[in-house]
Order: C-alpha cells, then structure tokens, then sequence
C-alpha cells in the first residue's frame, strides 16, 4: 500500500487527497452562505450582537470540540465516530443518522434556492413555472450526487473551486461595495453605530429566532467526515476549523453589515430573496449589469454548499453499514470509494420530497414544521457531540489529542457547556409554534416532536435487526 | 430460503417510508391554501376588527414575477407590542406560489427563515417577528376575513 493510501477493515483503500486549504474548504462551503446575509441585515446592527451570541454559543464550541475530537480520533464517520467513542453504536449511529436525516428534509430549500436563482440570471419570470424549478433542482441534484459518485478527490476539487467562486468571491464583492458605499459618503439607511444597537432584543418575540442564529454556523462538524482521506488529520484539523471559522465570521459579518447600510429594511423584508436585495444594491452602486454574473455566481455557492451536506454525511453513512450497523445493501461503494448506494437511496428520497415541494408550495405551513424538524434533529446531533466531547475527557482521559481545549477540564466544560446550553436552548426555543399556529400550538409541538421522533428513530431498529453477517470483513468484497 | 434479502429489503423499504409518510402526512394534513381572489384589505379588515392599532401603512410592490402591489402596515397594540406586516397580491395561483417557495428557500443557516408568512387567497402576508401577540389575535380574524 502506498503511503498516501490506508485501508480500514474490509473496505477499500482511501486516498490521502486533503490538506489543510481542502479540510478548511469544506467546512466554508457547508456554513458560509450568502442566502443569510439579506436575512439577517434586516436586523441591523443588532445582527453584530445575534452574530456574537451564536459564535460564542455555537460556533468556538464547535469548532474547538471538532478540533480536539478530530484529532484524537481521527477516523471515518465524523460525529459517528466521536459520539460512538463516548455512547457506543446507539449513541453515534443516531448522531449521524439524525445529521443525515435533517438533510434530506432541507435538501428541497437550498435546491429551491439554486432554481430560483439561476432564474435570475436566466429570466426572472423562470422562477414562477414549477417544471422549471423541478428541472433544476433535479439537475443540481443529481448532478452533485454524481460529482460525489467520483469520489474524494472529484468531491475535493469542486468544492474547493466552488466555494471559492460562488461563496467567498461574492461576499467580499458585497464587502468590498458596501466599502465603497462608504467611502463616496452616500447616505447610510442605519442610524449611528452604538453599543445599544449592536445589542439584540431577546423577548417572547424574538426568542425562536434564537434556534435558528443558533444554527446559522451549522456544519464546522463537516471536514470531520472526510478524516480517512485527511493526509496529516492531528495537524491539520485545528488549523483547518481556525482558517475556516476566521473566514466564515469576516465574509458573514461584514457582508452582512454592507447590505445593511445600503437597503432600507422595508425593502429587505420582501420575502427576503437575496437576488432581490442583489439587484437593490447592485443598481444603487450604478453596477446593474452585475446581478445576472453574481447570479450565476450565488447558484454556484448554492450547489457547493449542498455537496458539503449532501457527500459528507453520507459517507458517514457508509461508514456504519461498514461497521456491520446496516444491511449490506447499504455499504456498497464503487472503485472511487464513494458509498453509492447511500447515495442512491438520499437522492431517490430527497427527489420524492422535493416533488411535494415544488408542486404543493401553498402547503406554506408544512414547510414551517418541516424546518422546526430540521433545526430539531441537528440539536439532537450536537447535544451528543458536545455530551461526548465532555465524557471522554473521563472515559478516555489517555488517549492523545493534539489539539487540546486549553483550560483542562475546567476549559472543556466551559466549552461544552456553552456548546451544550445553546443547543438544548435551541432545541426547546425550536418547539415553539409561530403565532399563525397559535390556536392549535399543541398540534404544531406534537407534530414536530413526532416527525423528530420517527427521522431519529431508525437506527434503533437497524441496530434491534444487526447481524454479524452484516460487517463488511465478514463476507466477500461488495464493492461494485 | 434465505431469509437475509428479505429483512434487508424491508429495512430498505421502512428507511425511505420512515421519510416519505412523515414528509407526505404533514404536507397533506397541513391541506392547500386555494388562490381566489380576496376583496377589500384583509389585514386591515382583520386588525380593525381585532381592535389592534394601524399605526402607519404605506404602499409597496415586492421585486418578484406576478406581483401587483400591496401594503405595510405597522400594528400596535394596547400592551406596546409593534408588528409589521407586509402584503402583497398576485396576479396567478403560479406566481403566488412560486413566491411562498422562494421564501421558503431561505431559511438562516439550516433553521427557518426570517419573519412567518401567511397565505390568504391571492395575498401573502409577511410578518415580523413571527411571535408576538398582535399576530395571536389577528390570525383568527385574518381566516374570518378570507372565509372558508
């Protein structure tokens, strides 16, 4: 075997394809999207102060616990493998299952933003024939799918020139204008900056906002996924979540901030397409010409950031039917190492719910419980991982961790805590029924705790039916 | 007879039932809201009768395929509370929903998009912040507004 090359158990070898600027990549592609900015610059500066709350609550906890996680077990299944080591099977299988199960309840939003956006490039008016948006999501879809089909190395490439392009490049566009914008004295639609306004208001009102700004850093976890492909995962992991976090807070915030100080709120707030807050400030810049290029541009950010979701926890995946978790049917992998029938069966699932999607979209508030189960089983994910992050350090104490949270136990703690605190707050904030729900709030709650329950369920019964036969060692290689 | 394929396909089979009939229930129970066309201005016929404060209004044409205008309103209520609700008529079933979807398309992060939005025969309503009790007790009056 090659020294870039290992092999875990009955499984075929992996390539050693990533270093730091991939592993960093990839968490970018996952978190930064420039979908949020418009949505969140109707807060004004008061989005500095949600910002602040969800890195200290969210995003260094995560990215600190992916660091040392990572390092000190370096294996394949991300969050799988971390929370396996802390709770056993049970515990890991239903972390990654409920990361793999949220996507394929998100995977129609951002596959209806991508259509709706190339509409915009294309002609706008696209956007109002379901065919079109079917067709495209469709294509973004299972095209992505067979991007990953190819493997790591394919996966790699695309989403490191991807989100350079459709993530990064616009955003510091969007920064580098709203410089400008400040620079020519135009006239700045906020009042002066001052420390009251960067703090946001947190009532009855705005507390289920706080789930979401919770989750706006949702997937930092995402290199983890990729650890048997990682070249040198102790060094590189930490580097990698640092570079991609500093990225991630400079591109949100300051984006953000420019679109803030250029559009009227009033005009954010019309049912908050990012094009048409684009298209607002592009012809106020005098840069019409601009929207439909940065159009195309943000389709590709869109398609990047469903890669990420969409290859990572699947690869997990393949990683448990591997382990004997799941029917053979499930860890079948091709020579290019991807699991393909993994693959297979989210893009037959993900196309089904995407159907309903497209063409039953008066269903408006389905769609809402559909997004309060997402945010709820990704609370479920981290719970467990910070859970894990802090019970190892009793449970394993020796095992080597290049990367250490700093502080010792005291230091884990805080961070788990806070990983912990904002997640479950998160989790029970998410339940809370919007006012248009409020005659049968109950209904909503009970809809959304049993939709959670029964996508959180199956490795229970995966795990109640595993058979020794089921392990990849213990039969002749399946690989197609 | 082997029966491993069996239990593996079933598992196969209850893995993707275990998405489609949650998915499908909630989308069918949750039922269409029909396009027809609405008189008058429903959410100021639904504030007055809920006897909530329009503190302002101001007219407004959303930047998307098939709208044809609507209203901010600015709500208040005795208990100081401020809601601002935004509407917007369209012009075809096709549009309409195809607006429903793009807001549906950007949620923050992986939670939920910003505000909630109500779909009354060809109007849709943004409002902001989806909690607050203005929109408690306009709501009903809103479904009374636009019938059955």
């Amino acid at each position: 075997m090659s020294p870039d090359a290992t092999a875990t158990e009955g499984s075929l070898p992996s390539k050693k394809v990533l270093g730091l600027f991939a592993l960093a990549m990839i968490n970018v592609a996952a978190v930064l999207s420039i979908r949020n900015f418009p949505s969140m610059a109707i807060y004004g500066w008061s989005c500095i102060g949600w910002y602040i709350l969800g890195a200290i609550l969210f995003l260094i906890p995560i990215s600190l616990a992916g660091a040392e996680l990572a390092t000190g077990w370096p294996e394949g299944g991300g969050v799988y493998a971390w929370v396996k080591q802390a709770f056993g099977e049970k515990g890991g299988f239903t972390a990654l299952f409920c990361e793999w199960s949220n996507n394929l309840v998100w995977f129609p939003t951002v596959l209806s933003f991508i259509a709706s956006t190339l509409a915009f490039a294309l002609t706008p008016g696209l956007a109002v024939n379901p065919w079109y948006m079917f067709s495209v999501m469709m294509i973004a879809f299972w095209g992505t799918t067979a991007i990953a089909y190819f493997g790591e190395e394919a996966s790699t490439r695309f989403s490191n020139v991807g989100v350079i392009l459709g993530s990064i490049i616009p955003a510091v566009l969007i920064i580098l204008l709203g410089l400008w914008w400040l620079g020519s004295g135009s006239s700045l639609v906020l009042p002066p900056l001052t420390l009251d306004a960067m703090i946001p208001t947190i009532n009855f009102s705005t507390l289920p906002f706080f789930a979401t700004i919770v989750l706006l850093f949702a997937g930092m976890e995402m290199a983890g996924f990729h650890a048997l492909e990682t070249r040198n995962p102790q060094k590189d992991f930490p580097r990698a979540m640092a570079l991609s976090a500093l990225i991630i807070v400079i591109c949100t915030v300051l984006a953000t901030l420019a679109i803030a100080i250029v559009i009227p709120a009033d005009q954010l707030s019309l049912a908050s397409g990012v094009m048409q807050a684009i298209q607002y400030f592009f012809a106020a810049a005098g840069i019409a010409w601009l929207v439909a290029p940065m159009a195309v541009l943000i389709t590709i950010g869109g398609v990047v950031n469903l890669g990420s979701w969409l290859i990572g926890p699947a690869k997990g995946l393949g990683i448990v039917a591997e382990e004997g978790n799941m029917p053979p049917l499930f860890d079948r992998t091709n020579k290019y190492g991807a699991p393909v029938a993994v693959l297979l069966i989210q893009a037959l699932i993900g196309s089904a719910i995407s159907l309903l999607y497209v063409f039953l979209p008066s269903v408006n508030q389905a769609y809402w419980i559909l997004s309060a189960m997402t945010v709820e089983l990704l609370c479920i994910v981290y719970i467990l991982v910070f859970a894990a992050l802090i019970r190892l350090r009793y449970s394993q104490p020796d095992t080597p961790r290049p990367f250490v949270i700093p502080g010792g136990m005291a230091g884990v703690w805080i961070v788990g805590g806070l990983g912990l605190f904002g997640t479950t707050l998160a989790f029970v904030v998410g339940l809370m029924p919007p006012s248009f729900f409020a005659s049968n709030g109950l209904a909503y709650i009970l809809s959304v705790l049993l939709g959670t329950f029964l996508l959180a369920v199956p490795p229970l019964v995966f795990l109640k039916f595993k058979k020794a036969s089921w392990k990849k060692s213990a039969g002749p290689e399946r690989c197609e | 007879m082997n029966m491993t394929p069996k239990l593996e396909h079933g598992l196969v089979l209850f893995l993707v039932l275990m998405f489609l009939i949650p998915c499908g229930l909630i989308v069918f129970i949750s039922g269409e809201v029909p396009y027809r066309l609405v008189p008058g201005e429903p959410v100021k016929d639904a504030a007055q009768a809920a006897g909530i404060t329009i503190t302002s209004v101001k007219d407004t044409t959303w930047n998307l395929t098939g709208a044809t205008g609507g209203k901010v309103y600015v709500l208040t209520d005795s208990s100081g509370n401020v809601v601002t609700m935004s509407t917007q008529a369209f012009n075809s079933a096709e549009s309409r929903d195809a607006a429903i979807l793009l807001y549906n398309a950007h949620p923050v992060g992986k939670g939920k998009p910003v505000g909630s939005l109500l779909v009354v025969g060809q109007y849709l309503v943004y409002v902001t912040p989806a909690n607050s009790g203005i929109l408690e007790t306009i709501a009903p009056e809103l479904k009374k507004t636009t019938g059955p």
